[in-house]
């Protein structure tokens, strides 16, 4: 099996289908991503559109200085961070509409506390909001993120448990 | 609520990736309709670049202020060709020459300010 970088040299030489076997790769870790993240199966599946169509164009440019899966994981954290900037109104106007506490559907309820706890990260600092991100959507270990993040370790942990403090404090409000 | 319970159960939950070939499909589509679009884009401001420059170039190439031109034939109302001048000149001289009344033929030449003619050897008294 072709390695990543193998697979991005040839589609830089012009051979189209060696993308769309990354895009195979690489699709059930991006969507399960972004699935976490919007709960929305056509949400998500639009959101790992838009990362692959950007990834079309920055492999030509690939300088392969690191590894493909943390840039590409670098793409979906910032493509997270366009969505929850995106609809934070209209997370607004959801939260407006939440279910009445002693309604009786757990499914929707849930769906709401996730879109509830989705608006608070998206009102974290924005390197909170990036290793809470990595550590609820893809259960990340704090090496890989702060490989990802170009952090030490400790900083991430810090900041994760400083995060969570602060979306405790949000809700408790 | 419970945050690390919440993260716990986002992280549990889930799914079935779409299929691949299918995502592919529509991946490049729509790669292809944003470079359509992109294209189309750059074209319509191209286009309006271009209609912008030569209406530009068009008016400063005019020799009188544009605004002068209010004839259907933008000829300038002040500037008559040799032709037409002699020709209102003869018609006006042969309206004073041969009217029954003068002073009825000048006072149509005054409506149409047609001054010259009016004032012309004294209105054509001489």
């Amino acid at each position: 099996m072709k390695t990543d970088h193998e697979l991005i040299k040839e589609f830089q030489e012009g051979r189209e289908t060696a993308f769309n076997e990354l895009v195979k790769r690489h699709l059930p870790n991006t969507y399960g991503f972004f699935i976490k993240f919007t709960a929305d199966e056509v949400e998500a599946e639009d959101l790992a559109q838009d990362v692959f169509i950007k990834m079309y164009k920055a492999l030509k440019k690939f300088r392969f200085e690191s590894e493909f899966k943390t840039y590409l994981f670098r793409a979906n954290v910032n493509m997270s961070n366009t969505y929850l900037r995106r609809t934070k109104w209209r997370n607004l106007l959801h939260l407006d509409q939440a279910p009445e506490p002693g309604y009786v559907d757990t499914g929707l309820e849930d769906e709401w506390r996730r879109k509830e706890l989705w608006d608070a990260v998206s009102k974290l600092p924005s390197r909170q909001r990036m290793v809470v991100t990595m550590r609820i959507a893809q259960e990340m270990p704090y090496k890989e993120i702060s490989k990802i993040m170009e952090i030490s370790e400790n900083s991430a942990k810090v900041n994760y448990h400083h995060a969570v403090k602060t979306l405790k404090d949000l809700f408790k409000n | 609520m419970k945050i690390e319970k919440q993260f716990q159960d986002i992280s549990q939950s889930q799914f079935s990736a779409p299929d691949g070939d299918s995502f592919l499909e529509k991946l490049h589509n729509e790669r292809q309709r944003r470079i359509g679009k992109k294209v189309g884009l750059l074209n319509g401001l191209s286009a309006g670049i271009i209609v912008a420059v030569f209406g530009l170039i068009t008016t400063s190439q005019l020799t009188d202020d544009p605004t002068i031109f209010a004839s259907n034939d933008l000829t300038p109302l002040e500037i008559m060709d040799n032709e037409t001048e002699e020709f209102v000149y003869e018609l006006a001289e042969y309206l004073v020459e041969n009217s029954d009344d003068i002073w009825e033929t000048l006072t149509f030449l005054d409506e149409i300010e047609f001054e010259t003619v009016v004032t012309m050897n004294n209105g054509g008294l001489e």
